[in-house]
Order: structure tokens, then sequence, then C-alpha cells
């Protein structure tokens, strides 16, 4: 209202894009702010109460978590960072999102690698920025991780949930997309020599899951994250008192202390592969044959071991793909 | 599940002292569907009874099996509810494992010897405990593993394993455990209340598991549907959703501050040992890994929680305060 006392509307001139008009709306209300007098005040926060929000929230925003801890304000907050690693760091090229199901439930099963399990985020983002559904994906941790402060609490606000059987047919049955690494510690923690060779996958978990709760399987092959902190040698004597599966040795590893902890910025492809449907193949009923299962678990080994030689056949360089 | 006949059968309960117990019997006094009611403690009931009879013993004496069915032996027993279990740590371990193993056992040769139709006991989602390779949502079938730490939880467990070797043995007799997990309220006391009591609190650095609570009288609904109905088995009692602990502190506004768990263990361990924390240190677990119980299990004989996590910690803290003020006006007059 102006000072006469008529009311000014702001219409939708000829061939103007809605876009425009809510731009041109912003620029009228931030001049009536500058009219009125109005400055948001911008206070200067300390460091630590910057910390403090970012890991707690803050006091204002409205909380969402789900039932397993995952923290949607914290969420947005990461992205970001997890953005700039997806596009402009490892430059992730994505093949064959559409394999991905658009709706219902879904288990994608990928070969496991980098020493740090950055293969899980890039999955998820992979799902999310280039599917046309931009789902959201949740990945089984191992749970030696929630042994450690801090790096636990920051894996399960960012939709990470602890590797078992209960957990992930929970995840299945309400129809969310779950990653996981049938490789497990074995695959993260490869020597360099073996890189891109799929080890053991278990007990094949991950096949009764499917069976079991009736999900497809994506078969995935991530290339390029065997690089990013290549292991020349690994101690597991010293990594037992800390908990951890094994102390890694990488070029830059232990030499550069906390910055050897920056991942290599190499070049990465993300394959999803043809859906296996082996429960409308087999049945539930097949949970209980070992035997099968474990045929199906190998079936899926090759075949990602396949996908992966194929990605290493199209890449031509380490870091320029 | 087989609805129960309205009976004039007497329905017995030990541990009226303690919170459940209490709760539970003011609960059937009001209930004109329970005319013959038992209890059995060695201390009064909080209240005024009007129609309970109450019988002053103490489970830990010795031959106090033979002198409970001497006691009852009249009776014609439908129900037996065996809550006589302290829910915050003890500093008496050797008195607490008397009454706790010892007590059951007794409990439990009575029920056998006067043929008892159905025989409940309360237990804690505690018994699971925390552990960083714990599934999200815990079920009744689950690995019990709170009794590695703590001598108080392990007896717990195997007043549990006692009670679930009865139901084998008696197969005619039904017999169910509920397990509630944290439960807060206007009225409930115990070691995790006076936690949430102090205004600045300690937390162990880095650590935000995911706690569920219920309210208490949810609890005392889960107990009656128990009675009223025939459900034998285990189930956890718990309310919808959970909360990471810095939201409960943010929530309570409470100041917390964060201590690297090398340096708060030895340190609680010790005001443990001085009487002024109301926990040992092995609880600290609870604050650092993830115990949460899933209650499908009692959904589906229709246990429904009224409250959720949230609203239970919400009633619990809004009594606190209206306590609180109340406290100011006695100082002042």
């Amino acid at each position: 209202m102006n000072d006469e006392g008529k009311i000014h509307y702001l219409k939708r001139g000829p061939g103007e894009s809605w876009e425009e008009l809510a731009r041109r709306l912003e620029t009228r209300l931030s001049e009536l702010e500058k009219e009125l007098g109005h400055h948001p005040r911008k206070e200067k926060t300390p460091a630590l109460k910057l910390l403090k929000t970012f890991w707690f929230g803050d006091e204002n925003e409205p909380v969402e978590y789900d039932e397993f801890g995952r923290d949607i304000n914290f969420v947005k907050k990461v992205k970001p960072l997890f953005d700039f690693l997806y596009y402009n760091y490892w430059r992730v090229r994505v093949q064959g999102v559409k394999n991905v199901p658009s709706e219902g439930r879904g288990l994608i099963v990928a070969n496991h690698s980098g020493t740090l399990p950055y293969d899980g985020a890039m999955i998820g983002l992979a799902v999310h920025n280039d599917h046309p559904v931009r789902r959201d994906v949740r990945f089984l941790v191992e749970d030696f991780v929630y042994h450690f402060p801090f790096l636990g609490t920051f894996m399960y606000r960012i939709g990470g949930v602890r590797a078992c059987q209960e957990n992930a047919e929970r995840l299945l049955r309400e129809n969310h997309l779950v990653t996981v690494f049938p490789e497990g510690i074995k695959g993260i923690g490869k020597h360099f020599k073996n890189r891109y060779q799929l080890q053991r996958f278990g007990r094949a978990g991950f096949i009764k899951l499917a069976l079991k709760t009736g999900s497809p399987l994506i078969p995935t092959a991530v290339i390029g994250a065997e690089e990013i902190h290549p292991m020349i040698y690994k101690s597991t004597i010293l990594a037992r008192p800390l908990g951890v599966p094994y102390l890694p040795v990488t070029p830059t590893l232990p030499l550069l202390g906390p910055l050897g902890l920056i991942p290599l910025p190499s070049k990465w492809s993300i394959y999803f592969g043809e859906p296996f449907d082996f429960h409308k193949t087999y049945g539930p009923d097949a949970v209980n044959d070992q035997l099968l299962i474990n045929r199906l678990s190998e079936e899926v080994r090759q075949k990602i071991q396949e996908m992966v030689i194929e990605g290493l056949k199209q890449r031509r360089s380490t870091w320029f793909g | 599940m087989r609805k129960k006949k309205e009976s004039k059968k007497t329905i017995v309960l030990t541990g009226t002292a303690g919170f459940y117990g209490s709760s539970l019997l003011r609960e059937l006094e009001k209930d004109p569907r329970y005319p013959n009611i038992i209890a059995i403690d060695c201390r009064k009931p909080p209240f005024e009874l009007k129609k309970t009879r109450f019988y002053r013993m103490s489970l830990t004496e010795t031959l106090a099996d033979s002198k409970l069915v001497d006691l009852l032996k009249n009776e014609e027993i439908d129900t037996f509810i065996h809550m006589a279990f302290p829910y915050s740590p003890p500093h008496n371990l050797e008195a607490v494992h008397d009454l706790v193993s010892v007590g059951t056992m007794y409990i439990l040769n009575c029920c056998a010897a006067l043929k008892v139709r159905k025989i409940i006991m309360s237990s804690t989602t505690e018994v699971y405990g925390a552990h960083p390779s714990n599934p999200n949502f815990l079920s009744e079938d689950y690995e019990r593993r709170g009794g590695y730490k703590s001598r108080f939880l392990r007896d717990k467990i195997e007043a549990e394993n006692q009670f679930l070797a009865f139901a084998k043995k008696h197969p005619e007799t039904i017999v169910t455990i509920l397990r509630p997990c944290t439960t807060l309220g206007p009225n409930v006391r115990n070691y995790k209340t006076t936690f949430l009591q102090r205004s600045v609190l300690m937390r162990v650095m880095g650590y935000d598991p995911l706690v569920q609570f219920v309210h208490e009288d949810d609890v005392m609904r889960a107990f009656k549907l128990i009675l009223e109905n025939d459900c034998p088995g285990v189930y956890n009692i718990v309310g919808e959703g959970v909360l990471p602990i810095s939201r409960v502190l943010k929530i309570a506004g409470k100041l917390s501050l964060p201590i690297p768990s090398p340096l708060l263990y030895p340190f609680v361990q010790l005001m443990w040992y001085a009487g002024i924390f109301a926990a040992p240190s092995s609880r600290l677990d609870f604050l650092k890994y993830l115990s949460v119980a899933d209650g499908e299990r009692a959904k589906k004989i229709g246990f429904k929680p009224k409250y959720s996590s949230k609203d239970a910690l919400l009633s619990f803290l809004g009594a606190q305060r209206v306590k609180n003020v109340r406290l100011l006006e006695r100082t002042v007059s």
C-alpha cells in the first residue's frame, strides 16, 4: 500500500514468463524493504556457534529426520560439498541410470573401493542428480564406523544405515533404494595391485534380501574410486587397538599428515546395469536354497566384474577419462 | 489370542511399592472387573488400599516360595504379575542379585505349585544393551547383550531366562514378558529422570545416538492389555519415533558439556562410587550407541501407544517444570 491508499498490483505482462514475474516481484519487494527502512540484520556468528549449528542444527529450523536418523536439514548443508566432489573434483560420468527403478524398492549392488567409502555417497548422488525422478538412496555402512566419535553420527545423518539384514530388510520394505557393497571391508581395503578385482561376495545376504523383499538387483560398476587413495601397504596390527579394520598407507597418507586424507582427483564413471529380477524367476521360497543363493551371488559378481572390465576398456586415462 | 471371561479369580502382584507395581495396582483398584487383588512387597504401597489385600513379605528370605504357597493356597489364582525388580542401577549388587535371581526363582516355584494360569513379568529394553553393531530396531528375538558390562542387567536377563525356561517346561501356562523402553511421564522416577533433571548435563563427545521413550500411561495400558487378553511371548513396549540425544537435550533446554569418552568413563564411575551420580559408567554406552527396540509385535496384539517418544518427553518435562514451581512456592511460604 502506498501513501494514497491505492494498491499496486504486479501483473504479468504479455509474453512474460513466470520466472521473470517472480524476479520482478523480488526486486519490488527489496525496493519496498529499503523504502520502509527494513534491513535484515546481519550478525556476525562466532565460529564455534557456526560449528554448533552445523552439527546440532539451528534452533529455529523445523526438525525433519526419519526413523533411521537421516536429517534432511543436515543433508542440505553438506550437499554442496558432495556436489563439488561429484561435478568438479571427480567429474562423475553416469551411464544407464534409467536401470534404477523410478519407484518402489531396489537394491543397488556395487563394487567397493577407495580405502574410504566415498563410492556409496557418489552412487547416491548419481541417482539423485542424474535420475529423472531424483530419488534418494540409502546406503549401508560397516559397523566399525559407529565406534568413532563424529563419524558414526555423520553417517546416519546423511542417510547411512548400519549394514545388517534387519536394517536392510526394513528399508526395502519401506520401498527405499538401498546401496550394498557385498565385498565389504575386503573390497574397500584392497591393495592397489589388486585394483578392480572383485573380492569374494561374503555370505550372499543381499540375494536373500532381494528374494525375501522382492526387490530388483541393479548391478553397478564404479570406475575411478580405486585411485583416490591407492593403498600400497596396510597394517592390521597397528589398527587393532583403534578398532579399525586396517590402517592404510598410501603415497600421501602418513607422509602428509591430515593433508593425506584429501583424495586424489581421478575421473569417475558409474555404470548401472540391467536389473536382475530374481524374485520373479525363483519366488520367495528360494531363500532356503543356499546352493542357489550362492550361485546367484556369483552370477551377480561376474556381471559386475564384466561391467568393471568394460568400463576400464572405455577409459583412456585415470585422471582425464 | 483368547478373550478372557469375566472371572472372580484373584490377581497377585509383587513389587507394589515400585513405580510400575504401584501404578498398575492403582489402575486395578479403580477397575471393578478385578475384585480380588493381592499385593506382595516388603513396603506398603504408597496410597490407601480399598479392595486389595496387602501382605508384607520379602522375596529374598529363605523359603519364601513355601511361605507364598501357604499364603495363597486357598485362593483361586488366575494371574501372577511379577514386578519386584529395581529399575535403577543399585549400589548393593548382592542384595539386588538375591532379589532378582532368587526372588524370581521363588516366584516361579510358587506359580508351578499353585498351577497359576498366567504369569507376567516386567523387564526393560535395556537388556539388549547399547552396541555399535545393533540394528536400528531391535526385535524381541535379538541377542540380549546388556549383561556384558553390567551385572545388574545380567541378573535381569537371567530372570527373563528363568521365565522363558518356565514357559518351555509348562506349556499350559501363559507366560508374558513385557519390555518397556525408557519410561517417562509426570510421576515416574528412575535414574534416567534423575539425569534429565540436572540443569547441566554431560554428553559423550561426538556421539549422538537415537533414543526412544514410552509414556508411563502407555506402559500401564500395555499391562492391562496383557491382563485382559492372553498373549504369550515377549513384547517390546515403545513409543512411536526416535530422537537424537542432542535433540532431547535441546527440547529439555539443558546445557550439555561434551566430554571425550576416555575421560568421561572414569569420572562417571568415580562419581557413582561417591554416590553423586545415579548410574555407573556402563550406562554411558546408552549415550554413545544405538539401543532402540522395535514395537511392531506389540502393535499386532492391539497395543497402540497414545504418546510418541517426543510427546512422552514433553509430558515429563512439563510436569517437571510444574514441580519446580511448586518447590519454589514451598520454599517461599
